[in-house]
Parts: C-alpha cells; structure tokens; sequence
C-alpha cells in the first residue's frame, strides 16, 4: 500500500526473495545444461544453442509452476505466506525466463534465413510440414506464443497502477488467463518435446507438475467450501460465529453469512470486531492475517485496516466494510448486514454477556 | 499461411505497437496523472514500469485518458 506510486516497494525481504530467485534461476539453467551436456555425450551430443533453448523452457515452466503453487500451498499452510507476499516478482521473472526462450528459438530456428524470423515462424508454422491435425506435426510453437503473450500482459500490468486504473475486477480476470498460459504451455511442451520419443523423464515432470498444481486447487477449494455457512439467531438476523474464548488473541475466525459474503472476526486486546474477509489490494483473505502495530494485516501483501472502522492507518485512504458484532453468553454474533466501508463500529467486549 | 499474409500480419503487429509506444511515451510524461492523481510526480522508474502495459493497452488507455479530459473540462467549465 502506498499514498504515492514507485517503481518497486523494495525492501529486504524482497531484495532476498529476488536474489534467490534469481540465483535459482541461473542454477537450474546451468544445472540442466551440464546434465543433459553428460546424459548426451558423444554422437548423441546436442549443439549448445538447443541446450541452452531447452534449459530456459524448462524453467520458465518450473517457474510457473511455483508461482501457481503458491497460492494454494499458502492457503493451506501459513509457512508459505511468506512466499506468497513476493509472488510477482516470480510472475514477471517467469515471463522474462520464457521470453529468453522465445528469442532463443527464433534466432536459432528461424534467425538465418532472408525473412523476419517472425514473418519465418509465422511461414513455416501452416505450410510445409507443420499440421494442425498431426499431433507430431502440429506447430506447437504458436502455443508457445500464446502462453508469452499472456505472461507479458500479466507482466505489464503487475503493478498496483493497473489494479486500481483497470479495476479490480478487471485485473482480476486478466490475472487468471495464467491458468490459460499454463494449459497452452502444457500443450506447447507435450506436442514439441514428447513426440520425440526420447523425452520420458520430461512427460513424467510434466505429469507430475500438473498433478500437483491440480491437487493444490483441489485441496484449497475443498477447503473454502467447507460449511462454515453461519447460521442465523432466530428470530433476528445475528449470526452465530463461535465461542469468543476459541479466537486466538490478534487473529480471527471467518464466517460466512447465508448470503455468501465472508466476515472476518477478530479478536485483539480482549475486544472484538468484524470487517470484510476481503481485502481491497487484491482481494486476499484478510481473515487469515492478524492484527500488527493494532491494524489488521493482510497475508498476502501487509495491506493495513483498523479493526474499528476498516480504514486504513493515515496517510492511506483505502476503506473495508464493516460489520456490527456483539458477545452473547461467551458466544460472538454478527449482523450480516455489510456497513459502507469506513464505518466505525463499537468493538464488543469478550466479558461482554447478554441475556 | 503465405510469405505476403506472414508479413502483413507482423506489420500489423508491428504497427499496433509502433502507435502504442508512441502513445506510451505521451501517456506516462503527460497522461498518467491526469488519469489517476496520485502518479502526480511519480518518479521515473514507475513511468518505464507502466510502459509496456501502456504499449499493450493502448487503445483501452486512449479512451480513458479522453474521458477523464473531457470530465476535467467539463469541471472546469462556466
């Protein structure tokens, strides 16, 4: 969060964060290079230009995989929050990787005639032999393109600047096209690589990658639709959200009201008070932060609100809905009722009790 | 795909980002700000990151920055 715009909010969680990224990154081309310089010696020998084409494939893939993981994986274990708060970086960082790929393939392939190499890829993908019927010939490398395409436009527009100026909403569905670049790329790898023959260890990763990506959603999804559904106190609307006594200090429970929105009950200083579960950056589970320096802290990327009123400490202007609570016989109940964002609501007491 | 249709279609790329770049470079000296207030006198290393989303969503940014010109000058009208 930030009353003004900068380039990047570094600090040195991310400075670190990068720094192994990116020393990561060199690690795995140059360990794929001299593995596959061993596994391929002598007539098999393969040129250094295809090696390094395929080291940095390779890891663009792995990498997008991670960032996918992260979600999930920080949803159901809060040691991988950490991974989470920087996942950006390892988006653009994966773009970068994979555009590397990109020029590579082009120079190499397509670099050394009389054409563009663009207008050479563009030639070659529907004429010749390339088959879009054939899955041995079919021009997988426009799968490829796809993939990039969506990686840079996710990559473009990673700054909060097009969060805010293109919507939330927007942003949002632009973002999840990374599940689209990821089934393209799947694809690109399966019909380039496979039909080689000689590519198992690449269709067991493959296989393997995209049963745990899949596995992670699962989990993380089987987990949101949980029944946490809150019942109503009959005959008013108030819904029950639990034992005061079983919040742990400074964090929250989260219950969701019959109409599908999700609270956020926090309990901080012996007092208890409810906002949204969702924060305004992008839409993080605000319910699974805690509260820091007295404000309410998001998991993913440290957006603050007062628990009170939802509103962001001074000098941010960023407000949250708000929802009344009160404490009867121990137990916490919640006007399901969203109050405009900003609202000032009288924290109840856990020692509060009424008849 | 034919040699010619291969190299109408890179043109055609090449001139969508042609016009963007040149859009980009009015948008994040003039433009930005005009939009969202607070990249008023942001520095420029925000500028060159916004720039290839800029190249890339040029025309949606086009049509933003006129209806936010056209919302100052009825602002600002008699």
């Amino acid at each position: 969060m930030s009353v003004g715009y900068r380039a990047v909010q570094w600090n040195s969680h991310k400075l670190r964060y990068d720094a192994v990224a990116a020393g990561l990154v060199l690690l795995f081309i140059a360990s794929f290079i001299g593995l596959s310089s061993v596994l391929h010696a002598g007539d098999h020998a393969i040129a250094a230009p295809v090696l390094l084409i395929r080291a940095t494939g390779a890891c663009a893939i792995v990498l997008l995989h991670i960032a996918l993981c992260i979600g999930p994986a920080a949803r159901l274990d809060r040691r991988f929050l950490p991974l989470l708060a920087n996942r950006r970086h390892l988006g653009v960082l994966t773009f970068l990787v994979g555009l590397l790929h990109a020029v590579l393939v082009l120079g190499y392939y397509h670099g050394f005639g009389d054409d563009n190499p663009a207008v050479s890829l563009l030639h070659n993908t529907f004429t010749g032999p390339a088959d879009l019927l054939s899955v041995r010939r079919f021009p997988f490398e426009l799968l490829g393109a796809a993939a990039l395409a969506i990686l840079f436009l996710m990559a473009a527009t990673s700054h909060d600047f097009w969060l805010k100026n293109l919507s939330p909403s927007t942003w949002k569905r632009l973002h999840m096209l990374v599940y689209v670049a990821y089934a393209l790329l799947v694809a690109h790898v399966a019909l380039g690589a496979l039909p080689s023959g000689r590519a198992w260890p690449a269709a067991a990763a493959l296989c393997a990658g995209a049963a745990i990506v899949c596995s992670l959603h699962i989990a993380t999804g089987l987990r949101e639709t949980r029944p946490d559904r809150a019942v109503p106190t009959q005959p008013d609307p108030w819904i029950d959200a639990g034992p005061a006594a079983d919040i742990p200090e400074s964090r929250a429970r989260t219950v969701c009201t019959p109409g599908g929105e999700r609270i956020a009950v926090f309990k901080h200083n012996g007092a208890i008070s409810a906002i949204t579960n969702v924060c305004r950056h992008q839409g993080g589970p605000l319910g699974e932060g805690k509260v820091i320096d007295g404000c309410i802290t998001c998991p993913w990327h440290g957006w603050q609100y007062r628990p009170g009123d939802g509103c962001s400490p001074p000098p941010f202007t960023e407000k949250v809905a708000t929802y009344q609570v009160r404490v009867v016989a121990g137990r916490v109940q919640v006007n399901p009722h969203a109050l405009p964002p900003g609202t000032p609501v009288e924290p109840a007491r856990v020692e509060e009790t009424r008849a | 795909m034919s040699a010619h249709t291969a190299q109408l279609a890179v043109l055609l790329l090449i001139a969508y980002a042609g016009i963007g770049l040149a859009f980009a470079i009015a948008f994040v000296l003039r433009g930005v700000w005009r939009l969202d207030p607070v990249a008023r006198g942001a520095p420029i290393g925000f500028r060159l990151l916004i720039l290839p989303g800029a190249v890339a969503l040029w025309p949606v940014l086009l049509r933003r920055w006129r209806a936010a010109a056209l919302r100052s000058t009825e602002g600002t009208g008699p």
